[in-house]
């Protein structure tokens, strides 16, 4: 099955590969797995605590093809956006940019959960009680 | 597709007209070929689904079928006997490479029960899954994520011609404690097996859950040995 044009550009030149310091306060990192390929995937973002905007995303990635060019097109579509903003990206929005075969819908889906797990561990460090949080909560 | 277990309706033999369960290869009454059958691998060979298998009995049954079944002895039969018998030859070949093997055989009758493995659950519910504890494996996944790491550190250094000796044996020391961890979930998985085969049904569906976790765990682990394996031999 080829890739398509995207996903082979976001392999040959990743977006924004690379590691954020774990320890800052300012820092969120999500580490997700996928066992049924056995891809790994962290991503890491730096918040501006005044303006709760995503600053920096960082990522790297073990596995496909796919799974780097969602994690890849994940850390660009999260940079620049607020927290809660950052949350409403679906892993259907990333299926669709870079036309992902059915079979691969689950690399999108861990770049998803990887966003959601980054802004978690981000939340839990700051401790804010946001009401998307409280939302996400209730579901 | 995969039907659920008990659901063998007898069905007339084509030949005879006598009702027979609907997974046998051949009518018990006339001994003649039917078509494939409709029930599940286990009663293929006439064995309970369990996951302690005899293998013994397995084999011995897998021979005899497929001797039953060689098409020198349908030169002369009907055009549907002729069919059959290639048809029952493919079902015997799945269903005796899936029972033999214990991993597949795990994976297959669990599958049998509802539960979803592997690729199975791409496209699933993100929010769902994520409340589903024993599917998240942090401390595994760290340590995955590091050895992966040291991988990569290890390729490019070899690629710039100097690889750190260290780095080397960090990896056979990464190979052997995974090892090490493979042989538990293997062993895990065996104890969930006896759990499955005698439990009541509540005991059951935890060791389902318990053994869908367990396999999830191998499948990272097997591909990181693979990829040790490979980067250490490329020496």
């Amino acid at each position: 099955m080829a890739y398509s044009d995207k996903v082979v550009d976001h392999y040959n030149n990743p977006r924004n590969v690379g590691t954020l310091d774990k320890a800052s306060p300012e820092v969120g990192t999500g580490l997700v797995g996928a066992p049924e390929c056995g891809d790994v995937m962290r991503l890491q973002i730096r918040v501006n605590p005044d303006t709760q905007i995503i600053e920096e995303a960082k990522f790297k990635t073990f596995g496909c093809g796919s799974a780097i060019a969602s994690s890849s097109l994940a850390t660009e579509w999260v940079k620049g956006r607020t927290v809660d903003d950052a949350l409403a990206i679906k892993n259907t929005d990333i299926v669709k940019e870079l036309s992902l075969p059915p079979v691969k819908i689950h690399c999108s889906v861990l770049a998803e959960d990887a966003i959601r797990a980054a802004i978690g561990d981000w939340k839990k460090k700051n401790a804010t009680a946001e009401p998307a949080e409280a939302a996400a909560a209730a579901q | 597709m995969l039907k659920i277990l008990d659901s063998a309706i007898p069905v007339a033999c084509w030949s005879c007209s006598v009702a027979h369960n609907e997974s046998t290869l051949f009518c018990p009454n006339c001994s003649k070929i039917q078509p494939p059958p409709g029930g599940d691998y286990f009663s293929v060979f006439g064995l309970e689904p369990r996951l302690h298998l005899d293998l013994d009995i397995l084999e011995r049954e897998f021979h005899r079928l497929s001797r039953k079944l060689h098409p020198d002895r349908f030169a002369r039969a009907g055009e549907n006997e002729k069919q059959w018998s290639l048809a029952d030859t493919a079902l015997l070949n799945d269903a005796y490479r899936t029972l033999k093997d214990p991993l597949r055989r795990t994976q297959y009758l669990l599958k049998l029960h509802g539960a979803e493995i592997g690729e199975e659950h791409a496209g699933r519910d993100p929010q769902k899954d994520a409340k589903d504890p024993v599917r998240v494996l942090p401390d595994l996944l760290e340590e995955v994520f590091d050895l992966n790491m040291q991988l990569e550190e290890l390729r490019t250094e070899r690629k710039a011609g100097a690889a750190d000796p260290q780095l080397t044996v960090a990896l056979e020391a990464a190979r052997s404690k995974f090892e090490g961890l493979l042989k538990v979930v293997d062993d895990d998985l065996h104890a969930q097996w006896r759990v499955w085969d005698a439990g009541s049904e509540s005991e059951r569906r935890a060791a389902q859950n318990r053994m869908v976790a367990l396999l999830d765990q191998r499948r990272y682990l097997s591909h990181l040995l693979r990829d040790v394996t490979e980067t250490l031999g490329a020496e």
